[in-house]
């Protein structure tokens, strides 16, 4: 099961400056607790949530809900999706810890990052 | 000269198509209209990929053949499910004149004034499509599926204006 982090707890607890800074950061999807598997949408031009969390042995999902197709791809060139067609999914799991940030090869105003956590870390 | 000659052409099919657009028209032939469009738009770049050597213009073209072949790919696909034929008309000849004209106009260009004027042309032809399916194919279709279609590719296209936008602002092609 997805839970929320004390790292996400803190933040909501924060206050209403904080929360109202959060409206504009990135969405942070995060999977613990052994391995999980998170869902990214590409959706009206934009990844969706532009910004995931996870643990080294997770798997993220690209779906692909645009009429036109897109990508996943490693700014580094490390890793790629592929030309993800309407309606199609390409999963990856991550194993190295690290902040990796992607962009549609398509579409390169469309941005993420996937930040792979040790597990031990808070 | 030739940019504003450009422009003035982009203004004439505008206004023929916005005129046309204010005309009712049936699902059919709103489906073949939107069709040609796209189908248009992948002639261009195809030209632009023959002319240019400027890179962010090649980029743009191999998107536009990408994406617009993806959507018309999926209205094939709704064509074929409800087995139907879209219907030719005024407006998709129109269009398809208009677009005849430009690529003529086109092929007497070569480096910069090129990529000027195909940047220049796909920003107008994109705001010009996107208005006429927002604001006239979309609220006149009956067809639910046909209607979804439209709605999706409308979020390719806009994002097609705003990618045109930029390509004419890093072209620097004002003045």
């Amino acid at each position: 099961m997805r839970q929320l982090t004390s790292f996400s707890r803190r933040r909501f607890g924060q206050g209403l400056g904080a929360s109202l800074a959060l409206v504009s950061a990135p969405q942070i999807a995060r999977a613990h607790g052994g391995a999980h598997v998170v869902t990214v949408r590409m959706s009206r031009f934009a990844f969706l949530p532009a910004g995931v969390e996870i643990r080294p042995g997770d798997t993220v999902v690209w779906t692909n809900e645009d009429l036109a197709p897109h990508t996943a791809t490693a700014h580094d060139g490390s890793w790629d999706t592929g030309a993800l067609e309407t309606a199609t999914s390409r999963r990856m799991v991550f194993t190295a810890p690290g902040d990796f940030e992607y962009f549609c090869a398509f579409h390169p105003h469309m941005i993420g990052t996937v930040a792979v956590r040790p597990s031990g870390g808070g | 000269m030739k940019i504003t000659t450009l422009t003035l052409a982009v203004a004439v099919v505008a206004t023929g198509l916005a005129a046309e657009a204010g005309q009712p028209m049936n699902d059919l032939e709103i489906a073949h209209t939107a069709y040609t469009a796209g189908g248009l738009d992948i002639r261009y770049a195809h030209l632009a990929l023959a002319i240019s050597e400027n890179d962010a213009v090649r980029e743009f073209a191999q998107t536009m053949i990408r994406d617009h072949t993806a959507v018309n790919d999926a209205a094939g696909a709704l064509i074929a499910e409800l087995n139907v034929t879209p219907k030719d008309n005024d407006l998709s000849r129109a269009l398809v004149e208009g677009a005849a004209a430009k690529r003529a106009e086109f092929m007497q260009l070569s480096g910069a004034a090129f990529d000027c004027a195909y940047a220049t042309n796909e920003l107008g032809y994109h705001q010009l499509v996107n208005k006429t399916v927002a604001e006239a194919f979309i609220p006149a279709v009956k067809v639910a599926p046909l209607k979804t279609l439209l709605e999706d590719a409308l979020v390719t296209f806009r994002a097609h204006e705003a990618h045109a936008e930029r390509m004419v602002d890093g072209l620097e092609c004002a003045s």
